[in-house]
């Protein structure tokens, strides 16, 4: 045990072994080890895209009392290998009146948007991130609204009906939910108070807490806004099969086909990693430092790798609750939902972050309460302050709920029963005569 | 070794800026004018980055690239524009106008080639101790919201106005039944006969399919054609 310790003793594992390759350290800093990260990252993700089919299939599977797979190896666990190599030899598909050039480009688009993301995510502390840039939240934001084109381009390139209504729905609901989804995310900057990844874990790290406690209905908005802005059930009507045989890449198949399915996949962790790095801590965890304080500062890293990862499986996990548990919602319910209810929340949101920020910024000093420990690096409070902030937070919920339902009271989207129309015929000769009341009665 | 650095980024991104601006003109296809138009708009974002304005060249991708090329795209989609056909050129005098105009930007651009030298050097940046926060997310948002305050609140007034108006313009009004109406006496929500009245369920009782069809609001038409 104490010789598995002294392994990771180093400040740097790998970079030890890189010394002794004889390679200067800017080599190893600024060519080596971002190459290494890549390909790690890389690799990770196919793998999860990989075996995020045989996770859904087994989650479906169980919620429905089946198996799922079970054939190719032990409990089906090579089943995803033989899909793969399924998709590897399938036949390259184009339709004759399809737009060559843009219909060969629109897979790589998408999976490069989905992919160049992670660039800047911050799976852990020191190497355990690829790059740190002081925009790390808008590149994520931007980069992840260009995918939104490759998915038009396919639609459109295709030159099939169901393709095109496939792109046309995709590109109106990711506008749609963008907005929310930006809007959500300002709450929890205004306490982390930088657009960097790194800095907002930091700030939450600094300040003990995670955000979620201060945001839940952030967090919340983000999460539904970010499930529309992925194509996933419910929100899967780009590529509804009972409607659109398979939406926006009806037309692709073999490898074009996996590479819109290795983007769709990815976007969901760019969309649960985002989370957990504004809401849930990244990879902050209670009492991990103390490791780093007794030297052993890779074992640290690699334990701040996995909490990030365990956080970010909960919430891939919610998508997978999510798909197999709720039915798709109809187009209008979907403007509506993007519409009239998460937009109003996030902008609530915004206001009631900014009362409580400076709520409690007014209250320190107030009859010797003392709510603030520093603003310098994120907002920093005492426990006083924490708990008006909570407080403030949950209190958020209940004026969210209240307001949705005053605007929306009207509403029949989600009221099933009003729905109905109400036509009935009655027997003509007893009937009234008709009268149409005028409108300035009543 | 940096500055030589600087300048190759400069000019890839210039050429790709200026390639794909020839490409949007050139292209006979609308939707491949519009992808060279997102590649403008990269390699734009690109040479900000270059000089130091990390949250313009983020805008730039999320605002232009990512927004509004995505409504133009799905504007071109949704209309299904054509390929543009040769046809003779009508309108002849336009050819000496453009080629008017292309010389007046030229003139323009040698004028600023060969005059910018004479202009007083700007502080360099590396003479100063401190980098420079010019293009930096804090510096703008402190910039907007204390200086440009002003302008910052008329500007998102007119675009609340746009929208306002984009509104109105598609405003649903209430369901009305196409051109059928169900045979016989019936009871019709208030919102069917008025659409002023949205949302409004008071029943309103028609005995026959003529009274119905009269309150209503169809024509006889509408009412045989079944």
């Amino acid at each position: 045990m104490a010789n598995l310790l002294a392994l990771f003793a180093p400040p740097n594992v790998i970079n030890e072994l890189l010394q002794r390759l004889s390679l200067s350290p800017e080599t190893i800093n600024y060519v080596v080890w971002p190459f290494i990260q890549i390909g790690a990252v890389v690799t990770a993700i196919a793998l999860w895209a990989l075996y995020a089919t045989y996770m859904e299939r087994k989650i479906s599977a169980f919620m429905q009392a089946r198996l799922g797979p079970m054939r190719v190896g032990p409990w089906g666990l090579l089943q995803p290998i033989a899909d793969a190599i399924k998709l590897l030899t399938k036949e390259d598909l184009r339709p004759d009146k399809a737009d060559p050039y843009i219909f060969f480009f629109a897979p790589f688009i998408s999976v490069a948007a989905a992919f160049i993301v992670f660039a800047v995510m911050p799976f852990g502390p020191d190497w355990g991130v690829i790059t740190d840039i002081n925009i790390g939240l808008l590149f994520v934001l931007s980069v992840s609204s260009v995918g939104v084109l490759a998915l038009i381009l396919a639609g459109w390139s295709s030159n099939s009906k169901y393709a095109l209504l496939g792109g046309l729905r995709s590109s109106a609901q990711m506008i749609s939910y963008e907005v929310s989804m930006g809007l959500a995310l300002i709450g929890a900057l205004m306490f982390a108070r930088t657009l960097s990844l790194s800095g907002i874990v930091q700030a939450q790290g600094l300040d003990s807490i995670w955000y979620i406690f201060y945001q839940p209905l952030g967090l919340v908005i983000f999460l539904v806004s970010g499930i529309a802005e992925n194509n996933r059930a419910p929100f899967d009507l780009p590529e509804a099969e009972s409607e659109l045989v398979a939406g926006f890449h009806t037309e692709y198949s073999g490898m074009r086909w996996s590479l819109f399915f290795m983007a769709e996949y990815a976007a969901m962790i760019v969309v649960s990693a985002m989370a957990t790095t504004l809401y849930l801590g990244g990879w902050y965890f209670p009492f991990l430092w103390r490791i780093d304080h007794a030297g052993y500062h890779s074992l640290f890293v690699l334990l701040s790798l996995v909490v990030f990862i365990a956080k970010m499986v909960v919430l891939l996990y919610i998508y997978f609750w999510l798909r197999w548990t709720f039915p798709r919602y109809r187009y209008d319910q979907l403007m509506d939902l993007g519409w009239k209810w998460m937009l109003p929340a996030a902008l609530l949101n915004i206001a009631l972050t900014a009362f409580a920020v400076f709520t409690v910024q007014a209250l320190d000093g107030w009859h010797g309460l003392k709510t603030i420990e520093s603003l310098t690096r994120g907002v920093n409070l005492t426990w006083q302050g924490k708990v008006i902030m909570v407080a403030f937070g949950i209190a958020g919920l209940f004026i969210a709920a209240a307001m949705l339902s005053a605007i929306n009271w009207r509403s029949r989207d989600f009221n099933l029963k009003k729905q109905r129309r109400q036509v009935r015929l009655v027997s003509p000769p007893q009937g009234q005569p008709a009268v149409a009341p005028a409108p300035s009665e009543s | 070794m940096s500055d030589i650095l600087t300048f190759i980024v400069f000019i890839l991104l210039a050429g790709l800026a200026i390639g794909s601006a020839l490409a949007m003109v050139a292209q006979r296809n609308p939707l491949y004018s519009a992808i060279s138009l997102i590649g403008v708009f990269g390699a734009l974002a690109g040479l900000y980055l270059t000089l130091a304005a990390p949250f313009i060249a983020a805008v730039q991708i999320i605002v232009y690239a990512g927004a509004i090329m995505v409504l133009v795209v799905f504007v071109i989609m949704l209309l299904n524009v054509e390929e543009e056909v040769r046809r003779p050129v009508r309108l002849r005098y336009l050819v000496p106008t453009a080629v008017l105009l292309a010389a007046v930007l030229f003139a323009e651009a040698a004028f600023i080639l060969f005059y910018v030298n004479d202009a007083p050097a700007p502080p360099s940046p590396l003479a100063t101790a401190e980098p420079s926060t010019t293009g930096l997310t804090a510096s703008i948002g402190t910039g907007l919201f204390t200086t440009y305050l002003l302008p910052f609140e008329i500007t998102s007034i007119l675009i609340l106005m746009a929208l306002v108006g984009a509104m109105t313009l598609a405003r649903r009004t209430a369901a009305r039944p196409q051109d059928l109406v169900v045979p016989g006496a019936q009871v019709l929500p208030l919102q069917m006969v008025e659409p002023a009245r949205v949302g409004d369920d008071t029943p309103v009782r028609s005995d026959t399919t003529a009274e119905a069809a009269r309150t209503l609001g169809l024509n006889e038409q509408e009412q045989t054609r079944e």
